[in-house]
């Protein structure tokens, strides 16, 4: 396609749930599904998320808040980046109990 | 008989081992550098490659544009998409309030561009629309795969899409920044890890450097 072409063809359609208020919408959706996940930490997770992710059924109405405000690419990326924190994490944590392992 | 004469190396064999031996010294010489004779210039003049070059693309309004329009101000450009969910909007804040600060405190005009390299959903109106919420200075450039490519390529910039599903997908970068003297030319690469302040004292340092060397 030439620039002219390109420059001159309308384009208006807009992708809102990328601006900023979608943006803050979806991170506090997420921050609240995740805080729900440290809170249950201790229940048996059961539900599926993406990328792997496991949540208890008590967290399950934050997790279709969160699903419901993020792009599906974007939910699968904080879910991969959290799995990856609390993996590091447990590691660290664990460094006196598992010695030689 | 037969184990003697295999044992005993032949004059042949040795000959030819001192010859290679010889060789190899004599190779090691002529590649030294004698202590004291060649001046080592220390790493803070390293050739890098000469990255940049020509580009011609389009602005949030409807413009052509190309780098002939930026000769003449200093540039911070930065390669992201509007679709980045933390990254790219952290960078841009990280831009906008870079522009600010040197403008504010030390009267210092530097260009913010942001270059989308997901030309395909970032159309200029989205340029426009996510830029203007940052800074209203902030230079938006897209257009055609092919002119981003190209532009990307110059400036040796690495970019995938990844996660695709359809129409949603995520693009894999470097997320630096560049900075860009008047002459088009690209003097500094700062990576993620800067924030606001240092990348506003690191560009002041290369200002600085600039106006010396003029």
């Amino acid at each position: 396609m030439s620039l002219e072409a390109y420059a001159s063809a309308k384009r208006d359609e807009i992708h809102t749930d990328v601006l900023l208020q979608a943006r803050q919408a979806c991170y506090k959706a997420r921050d609240a599904f995740y805080s729900c996940l440290e809170k249950h930490s201790d229940k048996k997770p059961t539900e599926i998320g993406s990328v792997g992710l496991l949540y208890p059924t008590e967290c399950k109405p934050s997790r279709e808040d969160y699903v419901k405000n993020c792009r599906v690419s974007w939910v699968k990326h904080f879910d991969r980046q959290y799995c990856k924190t609390k993996r590091t994490q447990r590691l660290l944590d664990d460094k006196e109990t598992r010695r030689g392992v | 008989m037969l184990k003697h004469r295999l044992l005993t190396p032949r004059p042949p064999i040795l000959l030819g081992f001192g010859g290679l031996l010889a060789f190899l010294h004599y190779n090691d010489e002529r590649r030294a550098v004698k202590i004291g004779k060649d001046s080592y210039t220390g790493s803070d003049t390293a050739v890098a490659p000469i990255i940049g070059g020509p580009f011609t693309l389009v602005n949030s309004e409807n413009q052509i544009v190309n780098e002939q329009d930026f000769l003449g101000n200093w540039v911070l450009l930065y390669f992201g998409y509007t679709s980045s969910p933390d990254i790219g909007p952290d960078q841009v804040r990280i831009m906008a309030k870079v522009i600010d600060t040197l403008e504010a405190k030390k009267n210092l005009k530097v260009l913010p561009v942001f270059v989308t390299i997901d030309p395909q959903r970032d159309t200029p109106a989205q340029l426009r629309a996510y830029l203007k919420e940052f800074d209203p200075r902030i230079v938006g450039l897209g257009g055609p795969v092919s002119a981003v490519r190209q532009m990307a390529q110059e400036y040796r910039v690495y970019f995938k899409k990844v996660e695709e599903e359809g129409d949603d997908y995520l693009v894999e970068s470097s997320h630096s920044m560049y900075l860009i003297d008047p002459k088009m030319k690209v003097v500094r690469c700062f990576g993620v890890e800067y924030n606001a302040e240092q990348l506003s004292k690191e560009i002041l340092k290369e200002l600085k450097k600039h106006q010396v060397n003029a």
